[in-house]
């Protein structure tokens, strides 16, 4: 698939803020399954300060700082990205999670060094013995990674309800655990938790996902919106995506920005302002098809509701 | 525990009457001093036998110097904070450790080996991370380490040194040997206060301290300063270097001032600096000034909010952006406190075969990480005989090794086992004589050109029990200096006469604006609680006389300047007669004492307490003890209101006559005596539009009365002779610039302060704050004040009220006008979108 996507976060500043300065993780990533055809950005005011690099992680982060008074900042980022559908193994032939476990905790193979930083608690994902204990009711011993993973997502989409009035900048994993609800990031951290739990090594995937109108009904522009999932490493095949807010394994229609520890590495838009007053956030991001003869649009679970947007 | 193992009955010196007799002889750890019972190691004879000949007397007097020496540099912590106890962080211990040279070669060349190698492991970790690549370090020591920084990774510090700055914490055991119990990174605690005791001790003991050939710390402190200057390719003529520090809440702020001074670079807190273009600046009053190097004394979480940790305030915003630009030296670098990870040591005897091809030279103390297979086995078959702690932090264990058992078993990275402490025991004095304490030894390296380089002496922490030395608790520590001896004749070089050239070198007219705004608003603080004990001390004063309060008339005119202020409430209208006595008095008494965040003397001082700790390197030794007293005032419950309020304006009097005498005319103290001035000016405003509408209708004890809370009355007498008369009185309270008490003295001071402050624009009067200043100087100089009287009908008396109203007005956008221009106090907030519910609607 062929997307257009524009993001715009508007901040109005009730007084001038003097300085600001902000951390944007906007361009997608290139990857096996999409590659990213353009990719810009537009800040208003002008920043006086740029600066982009690769972080730990191999996403790309744009720095910029505004140094003059200003009532007000726009962040619009435009990218048009080619999306394919990403080979999965058949999750019932995949290894047992027990070996793969094992095989990360002894560290011999070099080829599973990229997924050992992703093996352990982060800042924003802890990982404790209640989470161990929910997975493991997906997790029954010798169970196939892939199926048993899939087997928790379906859980956590059965289990906890979408409710985006709980969650908080502070929200932690055994208060998701604890209130059953949450929103898409708090579902990714979840499921994270759990199998890192397990000794298995998850990241956190920041993106989006296109939404499918309701049947018979136009789509809206700019009622999309930031959207997470998960990305379970396999040994012997590398990672597989999978989304535990809409029960999906990740296709066509999720286009992947950046990837990190938990949404504290990869947060879209994050930063610091000097004075400023209150300040009022708007977010829009609009996903559009750009080949619209593109026929995968009616994929599983068309008539189920996408979460993670409205 | 320590105690009941020393006791025996040997003592280690022979001689009877000996101020080494009561020592006892213990086989159970190393005697640093001696040998055997009665036999001093060699190096230790000469001190030994020049304590013995100056005695018990003479020792408990040099003790009782260094304690006041120290006071008087003011390495007490927060003294502001505990006036009672005075508890100090590694109070001193007059008995030096000696160290001869070829031990103390060894040590250095062991020092120099660690350096080495930990830098080694850090430009790995936070680069190309081959060691973790190919498994020569445990991933989980970097990747559920807290202490290792992904945002810091690929930063590449000036000349590649990771490590400028590296100090540890020996021991030696029973066997003689040193070990490294400790290796710090991020800051180096405690390098203040070993060049502190150096210059206390070579004061007290400076005959032998000569004689003895130690050698000297000045020439560390120049390869430093030198180092520094070269790589980071500074000017020599005045290299933007600083020194951060916390702040005053650090219980070792004392040592960030010392070195501040000592090394000439400004101290400075997180809020002095800001981040533009990728470069670091230091605010102050003139404007930006560039900064090329920090010297910081900071943990690494609390150096910059934007990259680290969103929640917290403290830190600098953007600065390890401009670390990924190289546009800063940080020593050390940020993520540097990888190195303190407790676990990482245990790794050492292995890397340092792989990095360098060597091995340890100092060997660690013995412990047992439990992320490791053998670890976890070792720890958990012997539970019993280790010391737990945390592996990724120097933190220890207190729970019941049942529930501690549980917790390794579930996340047995985060756990290491320690083989018990026996650190040595030398002679130490202990008010009475001298006894046996254990001793750390917290050595100090710096990268010089040449290499490594280690502090000739060091820090030796010293505690009764060998355990209050496993953790970091200076203020249950104490310390001693320690003397390496050289074989060779020392240079002389004086520690004290490159203090002071440093320090003059780098003084400097500007001031951060934060400095400036704290000492404006002390200034504001002393003033406005000195105004408010002089009108309750005047009514306390007048109601212990034998009229009764309905007998004062001057009284409902007192009460009213305490109700306007909402001091006490104000009395309802219809009741005429004034309050009983007893609703009074708990009125007053609650004027003084409450804390309810209503104004009140307590809450003033309150804030004067709290102005003054943030400025409390600016302020004299004497000036913080004024500070010190005014808090024990305020703690203490007094039977005498009078006497209180007396005992308060004394020490607010003598505040203000040790900072007019010791305080140099300095821009700080301008914007102290402009905080002053502007809030003088407002209570003399206040004061007179409030008696304005009474000193004509009610009693003439009004007149008398305004002349005596505004401590006038005296220079009224002197220079009128006359009855106390309206016009007299507001021409001696108002327009008399001679006057310390007028208003017209308030604004003609604040306009020549006006005048030394820093600008950008050549032209006078092209800022805000001095046009309204003028314009309230050349208002009240044209004041008329003659055809003022208690006729009816009067419209001069209408216009004075009105020239009251205005000149208050225009004194709070004054105020406001030169917050804003020099001393702008915005907030930092975190802007937006960690907000997930939003951002991710």
């Amino acid at each position: 698939m062929k997307y257009a996507i524009t993001h715009t976060t508007g901040y109005t500043y009730s007084e001038p803020a003097s300085l600001s300065q902000n951390e944007l993780f906007l361009s997608p990533r290139t990857t096996a399954y999409q590659s990213v055809l353009q990719s810009s950005l537009e800040i208003l005011p002008q920043p006086q300060y740029r600066h982009r690099r690769t972080d730990f992680f191999g996403n790309t982060v744009d720095v910029f700082m505004i140094q003059e008074p200003h009532n007000e900042l726009k962040v619009k980022a435009t990218s048009i990205v080619q999306t394919s559908i990403q080979v999965q193994p058949d999750p019932s032939t995949t290894p047992p999670w027990e070996s793969v476990a094992q095989r990360l905790l002894s560290y011999k193979h070099r080829d599973d060094f990229d997924a050992l930083q992703f093996l352990f608690a982060s800042p924003l994902i802890t990982v404790s013995s209640q989470t161990a204990a929910f997975a493991k009711t997906s997790f029954t011993p010798g169970a196939p990674v892939l199926f048993a993973a899939l087997d928790l997502m379906q859980r956590i989409y059965n289990e906890f309800s979408y409710d985006k009035t709980v969650s908080t900048i502070d929200t932690t994993v055994s208060q998701i655990l604890e209130k059953r609800r949450g929103v898409c990031q708090d579902f990714a951290h979840l499921t994270i938790s759990c199998l890192r739990a397990l000794g298995l090594a998850a990241r956190y995937v920041s993106g989006y996902l296109e939404t499918i109108p309701a049947p018979g009904k136009p789509k809206l522009i700019g009622s999309d919106a930031s959207h997470a999932w998960v990305s379970l490493f396999i040994p012997d095949f590398g990672w597989v995506d999978f989304d535990p807010t809409n029960n999906l394994v990740v296709g066509e229609r999720h286009i992947t920005l950046a990837w990190g520890r938990d949404y504290g590495d990869v947060a879209p838009v994050k930063g610091v302002v000097m004075g400023g007053g209150t300040h009022r956030l708007s977010v829009n991001v609009d996903v559009a098809v750009e080949n619209i003869w593109t026929p995968a649009r009616c994929m599983q679970n068309d008539s189920q509701p996408i979460k993670c947007r409205d | 525990m320590a105690d009941r193992e020393i006791s025996s009955t040997t003592t280690v010196h022979r001689k009877e009457n000996s101020l080494f007799s009561a020592v006892t002889w213990t086989d159970t750890y190393y005697n640093e001093a001696f040998s055997s019972p009665g036999q001093a190691r060699e190096h230790w004879q000469q001190i030994v036998t020049t304590l013995e000949t100056r005695g018990a007397t003479a020792l408990k007097k040099d003790d009782e110097r260094a304690r006041q020496m120290r006071h008087e540099d003011g390495a007490t912590i927060n003294p502001f904070d505990d006036p009672a106890r005075r508890s100090t962080a590694w109070d001193l211990d007059p008995i030096p450790i000696i160290i001869d040279a070829p031990e103390w070669s060894a040590l250095e060349k062991g020092l120099i080996q660690r350096a080495q190698l930990l830098e080694k492991i850090l430009a790995d970790v936070y680069g190309g991370q081959l060691l973790l690549r190919d498994g020569h370090l445990p991933v989980d020591l970097v990747f559920a380490n807290p202490n290792y920084l992904y945002s810091c990774h690929k930063i590449r510090p000036p000349g590649n040194r990771f490590l400028p700055m590296y100090s540890a914490d020996l021991y030696r055991g029973v066997d003689g040997r040193f070990r490294v119990l400790r290796d710090y990174a991020a800051y180096p605690a405690g390098l203040g206060y070993a060049l502190e005791n150096r210059i206390v001790m070579s004061r007290i003991f400076s005959e032998l301290y000569h004689h003895t050939q130690t050698l000297r710390l000045a020439t560390f402190f120049k390869a430093f300063h030198k180092a520094l200057i070269q790589r980071a390719s500074l000017g020599h003529e005045n290299p933007g270097i600083v020194l951060l520090s916390p702040g005053p809440e650090s219980y070792i702020y004392f040592e960030h001032a010392l070195l501040s001074r000592y090394l000439g670079y400004p101290l400075v807190e997180s809020q002095d600096l800001t981040v533009r273009n990728g470069k670091v600046f230091l605010k102050k009053l003139a404007g930006l000034e560039p900064v090329e190097a920090i010297f910081r004394h900071l943990s690494d979480l609390n150096c910059d909010p934007f990259a680290l940790r969103r929640e917290t305030a403290s830190g600098v915003a953007g600065l390890i952006q401009v670390c990924r630009e190289n546009n800063i030296e940080i020593i050390n670098p940020i993520g540097s406190a990888f190195v303190d990870t407790p676990a990482l040591s245990t790794t050492l005897p292995v890397l340092c075969k792989t990095l360098l091809g060597q091995d340890l030279l100092i060997d660690n103390h013995p412990a047992w990480w439990c992320g490791t297979d053998e670890g976890y086995h070792f720890v958990v078959n012997n539970l019993d005989q280790l010391t737990l702690s945390y592996a990724m932090e120097h933190k220890g264990i207190d729970d019941p090794p049942e529930i501690f058992l549980n917790r390794i078993m579930s996340a047995p990275r985060n756990y290491i086992g320690s083989a018990p402490l026996t650190p040595a025991v030398a002679p130490g004095w202990n008010q009475h004589g001298i006894s046996n304490s254990h001793i750390l030894l917290r050595v100090f390296v710096c990268a010089t050109e040449e290499g490594y380089t280690v502090m000739p002496g060091g820090l030796a922490i010293t505690a009764r029990e060998a355990e209050t030395l496993f953790y970091n608790s200076p203020t249950m520590q104490r310390s001693k200096d320690v003397w390496v001896l050289s074989d060779r004749p020392v240079e002389p070089f004086s520690l004290m006469k490159d203090f002071h050239s440093i320090d003059e070198f780098k003084r400097s007219n500007d001031l951060p604006s934060r400095v400036a705004d704290n000492l404006l608003w002390l200034g504001r603080y002393l003033e406005r609680t000195e105004g408010l004990v002089r009108l309750l001390r005047h009514i306390f004063g007048k109601l212990s006389g034998e009229d009764r309060p309905r007998d004062i008339p001057e009284l409902s005119f007192l009460l009213k300047l305490l109700s306007v202020k909402n001091i006490i409430p104000t009395p309802p209208e219809d009741v005429t007669d004034t309050p009983l006595f007893s609703t009074l008095s708990t009125q007053l008494n609650n004027a003084i004492l409450r804390r309810d965040g209503v104004e009140s003397v307590n809450s003033l001082l309150g804030n004067v307490r709290r102005t003054a700790r943030k400025v409390r390197d600016r302020l004299s030794l004497d000036s913080s003890r004024i500070i010190n007293h005014l808090e024990d005032l305020a703690g203490s419950s007094f039977i005498d209101p009078l006497e209180f309020l007396d005992e308060t304006l004394f020490a607010l009097n003598a505040f203000s006559g040790l900072t007019l005498e010791s305080m140099t005319r300095s821009l700080g103290w301008r914007f102290m005596d402009i905080g002053r001035r502007v809030e003088r000016a407002i209570n003399q405003t206040h004061l007179i539009r409030t008696s304005l509408p009474l000193v004509c209708c009610e009693s003439r004890n009004t007149l008398e009365t305004l002349l005596e809370i505004s401590d006038s009355i005296m220079t009224y007498r002197a220079r009128y002779r006359s009855a106390i008369q309206l016009a007299p009185v507001l021409d001696l309270l108002l327009v008399d610039e001679s006057n310390p008490r007028s208003l017209a003295f308030q604004l003609s001071t604040i306009n020549g302060h006006l005048e030394h402050l820093p600008r950008q624009h050549e032209r006078p009067f092209a800022y805000q704050e001095e046009r309204i200043a003028l314009k309230m100087l050349t208002e009240i100089r044209l004041l008329e004040l003659q055809p003022i009287n208690c006729q009816e009908e009067n419209n001069s008396n209408e216009a004075l009220a009105d020239f009251l109203g205005s000149t208050a007005k225009n004194l709070k956008e004054f105020s406001q006008q030169i917050t804003g221009h020099y001393l702008t106090r915005v907030q930092t907030t975190p802007h937006f979108a960690m907000i997930r519910g939003k951002e991710k609607q």
